[in-house]
């Protein structure tokens, strides 16, 4: 389960404000976020700031998919950044995704994907991570994760971070992305489920991202899961503490 | 608001100056005998009634007009045919290997776009490339069209002209896969061609909740779209279609959107609590107010309801509580379009 685990590195963009590379199931992608910076003057909000995401593909030029991920990212992004704090100014958010997983049991066509749900994690995660090293004021961290549905033969499984082949042979595939006070805050789902198994998805996806606050335990259990929530947690003290190392 | 007549306000310009507290204004009753309504007079989980209008333009194979208050959409779809020696790493369909060939989705032969036309609502100027909103559309609709696996591709395959008689070949073909799987059958049977859909979506007006209709309008016009039958002919080496018989596609199920609104009292709601509506079909003065929306694709089939896509994002006021209400709320909606295409 090693390609499971994640990995994030802090500001190692020399121009930008914030930046940060993460990996996880698969994916990499690097973000930068700039900010509070002008805005132009047909975009500014005179009550808050402009939240802008740029999102681009691992292969060609963004297209319509990548367009409708920036709108999810951006309306997720503008209810945990204190846009209030900063009116008629500009916070810029972007994403270039440089690995994605292959199915080696298609051929695969470069410019649509397959679909877009499981590459939406890791955006939010790095994100979140760049914004964090931008020193954006947020009001909460955000964990996403995403999750499938196989039927096999009657009863239904599910599959936490599936690869690229389960998302193919799923039923359904969902994304649950929730506050750190867990508070659900997106949710894309596609395929065909009832709405039971939309709650055990629910269940199984809340468990994931918002563990209880007291279990310091959670490597122990045996879990292969990565607790992205004590992730985003423990990368900051890390890069805090060797920031801090000259004192 | 000022005491003076002079000063006082019409509600028309009450709501152009500050919309979110004319809005709240509404929502919030002034005494508890009258219910809360929105500024369009509807109660909040109140949807507009769909009118759908169906084969009203002659060019294309199949078209519809939906219409639920003042947003307006038409949508045609037109048939072309793709020769299989045109795509590239082409692989000819096999029934029995199951699931790991996706036609429609490898050789795009569902190519739906949606237009939001100049003057359809003040925001959409003339002579600019399509908005964020119509390509997020655009993109949605592709992605459900395929998730929901509305179209049954095989309807969409077309065969070499066998000996065999043209008339019931769709049917007879499928009968013969059942029962002979032997070779010399399914070289006979290759794929020459398929058809690819273009669907294109055009709003007229535009009031709001945008995904619904147009997908309202997608499901309605392939519901009304008969193709010419179609063959390939090994002497000219081209498709022909039969000029007299034209058969309707095989949908799966009627899947219908609903999309809701979540519309917080405090323009800008601080951590958990706060009063909230959820407003059901949202206007555009509504969708302009919400930040948060959530869009529920249900097919309610005699055998029970299954969900076909979820979408919410932009808040945290919905959880799994408030879901299941959409749901049911998805599942009334359901019915007014199943009523409005029959």
């Amino acid at each position: 389960m090693a390609s499971h685990d994640p990995e994030a590195r802090l500001s190692h963009l020399q121009s930008a404000d914030g930046s940060a590379t993460f990996s996880h199931a698969g994916y990499t992608v690097v973000g930068a976020v700039n900010g509070p910076i002008e805005v132009q003057r047909r975009d500014e909000l005179p009550e808050e700031a402009v939240v802008d995401v740029i999102v681009r593909p691992a292969a060609g030029v963004g297209g319509t998919r990548e367009r409708h991920l920036e709108s999810l990212l951006q309306s997720t992004l503008r209810q945990i950044i204190l846009i209030n704090n900063f009116p008629r100014t500009l916070i810029q958010v972007t994403l270039q995704v440089t690995v994605s997983p292959e199915n080696e049991y298609v051929n695969a066509k470069l410019s649509q994907a397959a679909t877009n749900l499981p590459i939406l994690p890791t955006l939010i995660q790095t994100a979140l991570l760049a914004l964090l090293s931008a020193a954006i004021p947020l009001t909460a961290t955000v964990t996403a994760a995403v999750l499938a549905i196989v039927a096999d033969d009657g009863a239904s499984t599910i599959i936490v971070d599936p690869t690229a082949r389960e998302i193919q042979v799923s039923r359904s595939l969902h994304v649950f992305a929730f506050t750190s006070r867990d508070e659900l805050l997106l949710n894309e789902s596609e395929g065909e489920f009832t709405m039971q198994e939309w709650d055990n998805a629910f269940a199984t996806a809340q468990r994931q991202c918002c563990p209880a606050p007291t279990s310091d335990d959670v490597d122990m259990e045996g879990g292969s899961q990565a607790d992205l929530k004590n992730f985003t947690r423990s990368t900051l003290e890390t890069k805090t503490a060797s920031d801090l190392y000259w004192k | 608001m000022a005491t003076s007549s002079s000063l006082t306000l019409s509600s028309a310009t009450f709501s152009k100056l500050s919309p979110h507290p004319y809005l709240l204004a509404n929502l919030q009753a002034s005494d508890s005998s009258s219910p809360s309504a929105r500024t369009n007079g509807r109660l909040p989980q109140q949807a507009r009634q769909p009118y759908i209008n169906t084969s009203s333009l002659s060019h294309a194979h199949g078209s519809a007009v939906v219409r639920t208050g003042d947003t307006t959409v038409i949508c045609g779809v037109r048939g072309e045919t793709l020769l299989t020696s045109a795509v590239p790493n082409y692989r000819a369909p096999d029934d029995s290997s199951g699931a790991t060939l996706n036609e429609a989705r490898d050789y795009d032969l569902l190519v739906p776009n949606i237009e939001l036309a100049t003057g359809c609502a003040p925001n959409f100027l003339p002579g600019v490339p399509p908005t964020t909103l119509a390509q997020t559309l655009s993109t949605r609709v592709y992605s459900l069209l395929h998730s929901s696996k509305l179209l049954n591709v095989s309807g969409l395959r077309i065969y070499q002209k066998d000996g065999s008689e043209l008339s019931g070949r769709q049917r007879g073909n499928e009968a013969m896969e059942e029962d002979d799987e032997g070779d010399s059958t399914i070289t006979e049977r290759a794929v020459k061609a398929y058809w690819v859909l273009y669907i294109d979506v055009l709003f007229i007006s535009f009031d709001g909740n945008p995904f619904d209709a147009a997908w309202a309008a997608i499901l309605a016009a392939l519901q009304d779209t008969k193709l010419p039958q179609a063959y390939w002919d090994p002497d000219r080496e081209m498709v022909l279609c039969s000029p007299k018989k034209r058969l309707p596609l095989t949908l799966s199920g009627f899947p219908v959107a609903t999309t809701a609104a979540v519309f917080t009292a405090k323009e800008k709601p601080k951590k958990g609590g706060g009063q909230y509506w959820i407003l059901v079909d949202p206007d555009r003065l509504e969708e302009g107010l919400c930040d948060e929306t959530v869009t529920i694709v249900v097919d309610c089939p005699k055998e029970g309801t299954k969900v076909l896509g979820i979408s919410n994002h932009g808040g945290t006021v919905v959880g799994p509580v408030l879901m299941k209400e959409l749901a049911k709320a998805a599942e009334s909606r359901w019915n007014d379009f199943r009523k409005a295409v029959s």
